[in-house]
């Protein structure tokens, strides 16, 4: 895990992650992020995030 | 333009992930090459990405949609003349010698091939421009954020500052090459969605290319008479001037850039990091010329019910600065707006981080250890270099601070800078492909290209600009005065140099392997795949390049 959290693709999937949650959630619980493009953008960002975790070297960058 | 709860808070993540790297990569600092050239250690898609990033900077993204507005689709020729065939070129002829010559920096490789006083000569102008140059970022980061949220202009001065600050000092070049490739996906990704819905918004390329004059909407058709297009320059004066002079002398000699490839792992990766930059460089101006097309378009009568519009300055003139700023306040809601805002604020924390660690190099290892101190520990440099860190930012901040009291001293510094850089790339190129170029030779091209350029700047006006010795010679806009200042400084750098050089002694020939063309074993690429040898990957790219330019000739 450490190892994990020094690979910097695994960083940056984390930080769009975090990002795309905050846009999701808030399209979903509230008023002031119900537009459509927050939806779209954040379901990018997360597919993304992910991808970048999950490809994040075993070994650090 | 207003901010939300969920928009500060994307803020406050970017800067906690930026600064978490930082604290990250300070456990891997063990030396000075460590803190000021990563030693050596970086795998290739993220030099590549740095490389990039390391450009797109404040004055790429605000000054390239900028552009975008006031000249059109024209100003793809800063990537599709200009960047790709000098990136191409560093990659297959010039990292050899800068990654297999071993030396630290740009001004370190003067000195090996030619001798002190070019090195002292480059290293002081860059270490000087850097850091003013961060400083000019900063300022602008701080009075845009004033404009456009009326944020307070110390308050933002000093958290950006101490932001790029802390991740700096903490991890050196290493933690700002990192950040760059965050501030990369984030300035991609950022601004994506708001190309996607403003194209939309505006019925598509179609529909822009209808109601914009055709001089906004070719690259080439109109470039052959200066009077029938926006920068006012003939095709020969881009080719030259911006194709070869500007371009080779930023993407070819600027360490700030050519540094992102020398921290490369080997030298088949030193070579490859500029050409695989380059692939998304081909790609950029959809990110950052795109936009200001588009916001032009949608100013035209048949759009202005769409409601958009760019702000005018004091003169009453379109304030073409504002056109990024300005679309992302019409077509982001609160979330995507916190993630435009975030991308701005790195692209100018990424051109500050960049000039930063940059001039840290370049100061420790080119001023202090050549000129100054010796023969110290290694952990000596290391403190000198994270004391230097420090001292830029500095530096950065009091020069943000006397850019508000003058507003002429930005135009001032990047004049002057240019006068600098314009004549940088014909000594590079004597040097490494000439080995008859001495080193007498080589500073008094530099300073000859320096004079040319100054003096040219005098002699000619374009927008109210230049003309201090006599108005002689008016150009229709500063673009294609800046492409003819760095023409006549490169030309008198390049006769001085072999004026110069063929009057004075050469330095031996067993001086001058691994620094010079015709004296250095070239690299073999027969037993790499076609797709990992640089010569393919270049001229794929170069062929692509030539298509994208006929496509929107």
């Amino acid at each position: 895990m450490q190892n994990r959290l020094t690979s910097l693709s695994f960083i940056i999937g984390l930080f769009f992650s975090i990002v795309s949650l905050i846009l999701l959630i808030g399209y979903l619980a509230g008023d002031a992020l119900k537009e459509k493009i927050n939806l779209y953008s954040g379901f990018i960002f997360l597919v993304f995030g992910v991808f970048m975790m999950m490809s994040g070297n075993r070994k650090p960058d | 333009m207003k901010l939300h709860i969920a928009d500060y808070l994307i803020i406050l993540v970017y800067f906690a992930f930026v600064i978490t790297v930082g604290f990250i990569i300070k456990r891997k600092i063990k030396s000075s090459n460590d803190f000021l050239s990563s030693g050596r250690n970086i795998p290739l898609w993220i030099t590549s990405l740095a490389f990039i990033s390391a450009n797109l900077g404040a004055q790429e993204v605000l000054g390239m949609v900028a552009s975008g507005a006031k000249y059109g689709i024209m100003t793809v020729h800063f990537y599709w003349v200009g960047a790709i065939f000098a990136m191409v070129f560093l990659g297959v002829f010039m990292m050899p010698f800068y990654y297999g010559s071993r030396a630290r920096s740009v001004p370190e490789y003067l000195s090996l091939r030619f001798d002190e006083k070019t090195r002292g000569l480059n290293a002081i102008s860059f270490a000087v421009m850097t850091v003013f140059s961060s400083g000019i970022s900063l300022y602008a980061l701080a009075k845009l954020l004033e404009i456009i949220l009326g944020w307070d202009f110390d308050v933002s001065i000093w958290i950006a500052a101490g932001v790029v600050m802390i991740y700096t000092f903490l991890g050196g070049l290493t933690s700002a090459v990192y950040n760059e490739v965050l501030q990369f996906f984030l300035i991609v990704l950022g601004l994506s969605p708001l190309v996607i819905v403003a194209l939309q918004d505006a019925g598509g390329w179609a529909n822009i290319k209808a109601n914009l004059q055709p001089q906004l909407t070719h690259a080439w058709k109109y470039m052959g008479d200066p009077d029938s297009n926006p920068m006012g320059i003939q095709f020969m004066s881009l080719l030259f001037g911006l194709g070869f002079v500007m371009s080779f002398g930023y993407w070819c000699t600027d360490f700030l850039v050519v540094q992102r490839a020398m921290i490369a792992r080997n030298m088949g990766d030193a070579q490859r990091t500029p050409i695989v930059a380059a692939i998304p460089k081909l790609l950029m101006p959809l990110i950052v010329v795109l936009p200001g097309v588009i916001a032009i378009a949608l100013m035209q009568p048949a759009l202005v019910s769409k409601g958009f519009q760019i702000p005018a300055n004091k003169e009453g003139a379109i304030d073409y600065t504002m056109a990024l700023p300005s679309l992302i306040a019409h077509y982001y809601p609160t979330g995507l707006l916190g993630v435009g805002i975030t991308a701005l604020i790195a692209s100018f924390m990424s051109g500050m981080a960049g000039n930063v660690t940059a001039f840290n190099s370049v100061f420790t290892f080119d001023i202090y250890q050549a000129y100054f101190v010796k023969n110290k520990s290694d952990r000596h440099y290391l403190l000198v270099g994270k004391f230097v860190t420090i001292a830029g930012i500095l530096i950065s901040i009091a020069t943000a601070y006397v850019a508000k009291g003058f507003n002429n001293i930005n135009d001032f510094l990047q004049l002057v800078f240019s006068f600098v850089n314009g004549p940088l790339f014909a000594t590079f190129l004597l040097g490494m492909f000439w080995k008859r170029t001495t080193g007498h030779g080589a500073f008094w091209g530099l300073v000859a290209g320096t004079f040319a350029a100054a003096l040219t700047h005098g002699l000619t006006i374009a927008e109210g600009k230049g003309g201090w010795i006599a108005p002689l010679y008016p150009i229709r806009s500063g673009m294609g005065q800046a492409f003819i200042v760095a023409s006549v400084s490169w030309i008198a750098n390049f006769f001085t140099t072999i004026f110069v050089s063929l009057l004075t002694k050469p330095k031996p020939e067993a001086e001058l392997k691994g620094l010079v063309y015709s004296l250095t074993e070239k690299p073999k690429y027969n037993e790499q795949k076609w797709y990992l040898r640089v010569v393919p990957l270049g001229l794929l790219l170069l062929a692509i390049t030539i298509a994208l330019n006929i496509i929107f000739f």
